[in-house]
């Protein structure tokens, strides 16, 4: 008998017949007892066998923007139910694609087979091939040698010989992103607002950008890039005014400064092409402005995630953020909002604003709090916001449609390498394949051919366009989201994809106790962030 | 002291001062001269010798401060290729023999100062290994018993990591940086020279003059420090110069893993490890450290070949 989720529990369907059309489709649903546990999602409802609703407890205008994010891929009900819970799913994705999985050859490749009974359109190549090298020349060497077809993140010192030469396609990648000092208040020094506004004032930002970043990068005049609706409203951030800073650091008691450390981890990103060089400048600048002497601290990359995002780090790190999806909350909510600690104590001043503001569908209506929250957020300096970084992908010449979008991994069953496979060559393996429970951006890559999300990004935008919903339409209020799906969709497994699909995938990530909620570290830091927190969580 | 005692102090004096246990000085000399006869020896001396000069006298020589960032200073950008003004780079540009490095920084007064970092780190890495190691040596080698048989298990189970592969987990337990480098440089050579300290000793020990010392009523410490050791250093002054060159390489290494020196010392592995992803875009703040590093690693190993010529008896110097 098939079971029905209801706040988790498993219920026999006949118990909840009484909600179910005559038909033969059992729809199931994941609720929260109320909306009390302080998350976004009150319940999502398998209406019927292509119609998903989900109840929101407050507002949320952004909610189509999200639900194009991979995290949010859909699975087959039944393989979730199993492999999800087995933790098999990790590793062996089943979604509604245009490729499938072939073989995951952990320390060498993901390959991927086309889907031929994809919904969509079709790739003109048959495999498609994932690697990755961490080395920028690495890359590039490869792609010069012809064994990739396309490459992530070139140098910046490699932009001019890629763009003359004439084997290779430059690619710019638009991806709105924002590199900062971090600092967590609840450290001495930095427990004293003085402090951080002297770092703010102290850093000539300028030549960070100058020397550090390719062209097209900017100075952060506010921590969201302008790109984004409401992001620049409030003041712009503090100018370089290295004599303001140390008055400022006299006044805290701290004239000849103080040591501490800068930590980083040596990974190439959009908004942080070379760290090592940018901590090394910063140590520099740090000694030279504010007499501040810190020691430059490299961390392997989970452990650096975990140590800062946890507020564990006891002096200023270098970290960033690239946007998920084109909305404001992406990068205020996810650093400011009420519960992180990533900066230490969060800033009622702030996060007040920012719930308010998330609640607001009208972008109007919604700046005067991002305003007011820009303006605490300078004013208090939680941290300094330093580049937005401009980045850039290769490709060979022959590559047709060879792209780079604004969100997302490249939507390569759009492209036509001239030969029946094309091989993408990333910064890194896949941690995972299971993107409920991922957060890092080469896994999120690699799940992105194989699982499909109700919406998708535009190839060159933001805007969402359907995926498996062919509609996703709210209330007035923005507290019902009704989503009209697909039919005649099929899995790589050959099951039909229906409601009960929809359901079981979101079930797995945003409900607790929900049996396959255990991914690959059980964080499913998405789902908790981009809805505020977990449903029926003990 | 006993009436025997002191008669054997006497006679111990007196045979010293008639030199008939054979002054030390001559033969020092002799190696030495042998070594300026040996062209391997002569080629590694003028090395590490210009290398000393350069160590020594790199604030003078070098034409920047290697940690001074020249954005503003000159027009100048990161990464830019070496500018020699007699190769035919530009007149009114500023002369950097090396180029710029990733923070703008001149390479050549890095790679100079770095001279100084890398022969600190072989000299001392060295002393410290030779000195606990030829005294935990010596003392094995000549009590012998069980005092041999702990010192030198002990040294076995060090001998038994792969030495860098050591290094590294003993800097991963202590944390980054260049005096816990230097340390676990220190402990993973140490064994070396116990080991060859002690069969030195074994050899040594047993040859009539100890006996004759012995005889007078000479104590072990003065038999031990003074009789055998100063005859059982010639293969431990050979091992120590070849481990100098094994000790930069170490640290090199350690640093480019980014275990070892930090930022902003210039340091050559350190250097190398920063810049190694910019092969092919800037090639030459790779090829300095390197070729420094190599050219370091030559001098010791063919000044230690050289000394190992020089003092070996088995060959003929004449």
């Amino acid at each position: 008998m098939k079971k029905i989720l209801l706040g988790g529990l498993a219920v026999p369907a006949l118990l909840v017949a009484v909600s179910v059309p005559a038909s033969a489709f059992e729809g199931r649903t994941v609720a929260a007892p109320n909306c009390d546990y302080g998350g976004k999602i009150e319940s999502i409802v398998a209406q019927d066998e292509y119609t998903v609703v989900f109840n929101l407890c407050k507002p949320d205008p952004a909610f189509k923007a999200k639900a194009a994010f991979t995290p949010f891929g859909i699975e087959p009900e039944e393989y979730i139910d199993s492999a999800g819970v087995d933790g098999s799913i990790i590793s062996a994705p089943i979604g509604t694609g245009p490729f499938m999985l072939d073989a995951w050859n952990r320390g060498d490749s993901v390959v991927y087979k086309r889907f031929d009974d994809y919904w969509g359109e079709k790739p003109v190549y048959s495999t498609l091939v994932y690697r990755w090298n961490d080395s920028g020349a690495g890359r590039l060497n490869e792609l010069r040698a012809g064994t990739v077809d396309q490459i992530t993140n070139v140098s910046p010192d490699d932009y001019d010989s890629v763009k003359m030469d004439d084997s290779l396609q430059f690619i710019p990648v638009v991806n709105p992103n924002t590199m900062y000092l971090g600092m967590t208040n609840t450290f001495a020094p930095f427990d004293d607002v003085k402090v951080r506004q002297a770092i703010a004032m102290g850093i000539d930002r300028q030549r960070i950008i100058d020397n550090f970043y390719p062209a097209g990068s900017e100075v952060a005049s506010h921590f969201t890039p302008c790109s984004l609706p409401n992001a620049c409203v409030g003041d712009d951030w503090y100018g370089f005014d290295p004599a303001k800073a140390k008055e400022l650091l006299a006044e805290a008691g701290y004239p000849d400064g103080f040591d501490t450390k800068i930590y980083y981890r040596d990974v190439f990103r959009g908004y942080l092409p070379e760290p090592s060089l940018v901590a090394v400048e910063l140590q520099t600048q740090l000694r030279d402005n504010l007499g501040i002497n810190a020691e430059v601290v490299v961390m392997e990359s989970g452990e650096f995630i975990d140590e800062s995002t946890s507020g564990r780090l006891d002096g200023f790190y270098m970290l960033g953020w690239g946007a998920d999806y084109p909305h404001i909350t992406n990068f205020l909510d996810y650093h400011f909002t009420k519960g992180t600690v990533q900066f230490g104590n969060p800033f009622p001043e702030i996060y007040d604003n920012l719930i308010t503001a998330s609640t607001i569908a009208d972008t109007a209506t919604a700046e005067p709090y991002y305003e007011k929250a820009n303006n605490a957020i300078r004013e208090l300096v939680p941290m300094v916001p330093i580049a937005h970084g401009a980045s850039a992908s290769a490709a060979l010449k022959t590559l047709g449609n060879a792209h780079f979008p604004p969100f997302g991994a490249p939507q390569l069953q759009f492209d036509d390498p001239g030969k029946d496979t094309l091989v993408y060559m990333q910064n890194a393996e896949p941690i995972s394949l299971y993107c409920a429970d991922e957060t890092d951006g080469e896994s999120l890559a690699a799940c992105q051919p194989v699982v499909e999300t109700l919406l998708n990004y535009k190839i060159d935008s933001g805007d969402t366009v359907p995926a498996l919903a062919t509609d996703c339409s709210a209330n007035d209020e923005a507290t019902v989201w009704t989503c009209t799906l697909r039919e005649g969709v099929k899995f790589h497994d050959g099951s039909s994809f229906d409601a009960n699909d929809v359901v079981a995938s979101w079930a797995a990530g945003i409900d607790a106790s929900n049996p396959a909620h255990k991914g690959n570290t059980g964080s499913f830091d998405y789902y908790a962030y981009l809805w505020d927190g977990f449903m029926n969580a003990e | 002291m006993s009436a025997l005692s002191r008669a054997s102090a006497q006679y111990s004096t007196k045979i010293d001062n008639e030199g008939l246990l054979g002054d030390p000085k001559p033969m020092w000399r002799q190696a030495i001269s042998r070594l300026l006869g040996i062209r391997s020896g002569q080629i590694g001396l003028v090395i590490i010798l210009v290398l000393l000069f350069i160590a020594a006298f790199a604030d003078l020589i070098a034409p920047y401060n290697p940690q001074q960032v020249l954005i503003g200073v000159e027009q100048v950008k990161k990464r830019e290729a070496p500018c020699v003004h007699i190769l035919g780079c530009d007149v009114s540009k500023p002369q950097h023999l090396m180029g710029i490095d990733g923070n703008v920084r001149d390479e050549f007064s890095r790679v100079l100062h770095g001279t100084r970092v890398s022969l600190t780190i072989g000299l001392t890495t060295v002393s410290a290994a030779l000195i606990f190691g030829v005294f935990f040596g010596a003392i094995s080698g000549y009590f012998g018993g069980w005092v041999d048989m702990i010192i030198m298990r002990l040294m076995d189970v060090i001998l038994g990591f792969p030495s860098l592969l050591l290094a590294i987990a003993i800097v991963a337990v202590l944390g980054p940086g260049i005096q816990n480098a230097l340390l676990a440089i220190s402990i993973v050579t140490l064994p070396q020279y116990a080991r060859v300290t002690r069969a030195s000793v074994l050899s040594v020990k047993e040859l009539d003059f100890v006996a004759a010392s012995k005889v007078m009523g000479a104590s072990h410490r003065h038999i031990l420090f003074f009789r055998v050791l100063p005859n059982a250093m010639t293969p431990i002054v050979v091992l120590a110069t070849l481990g100098i060159a094994t000790a930069i390489l170490d640290a090199a290494g350690l640093s480019f893993l980014g275990l070892g020196a930090q930022p902003p010392m210039p340091e050559w592995g350190t250097m190398l490890g920063s810049e190694r992803n910019q092969i092919f875009s800037a090639p030459h703040l790779v090829f300095f450290p390197g070729i420094a590093i190599m050219i370091t690693v030559l001098g010791f190993n063919l000044l230690g070949d050289g000394l190992r010529d020089a003092l070996d008896p088995r060959l003929n110097h004449s």
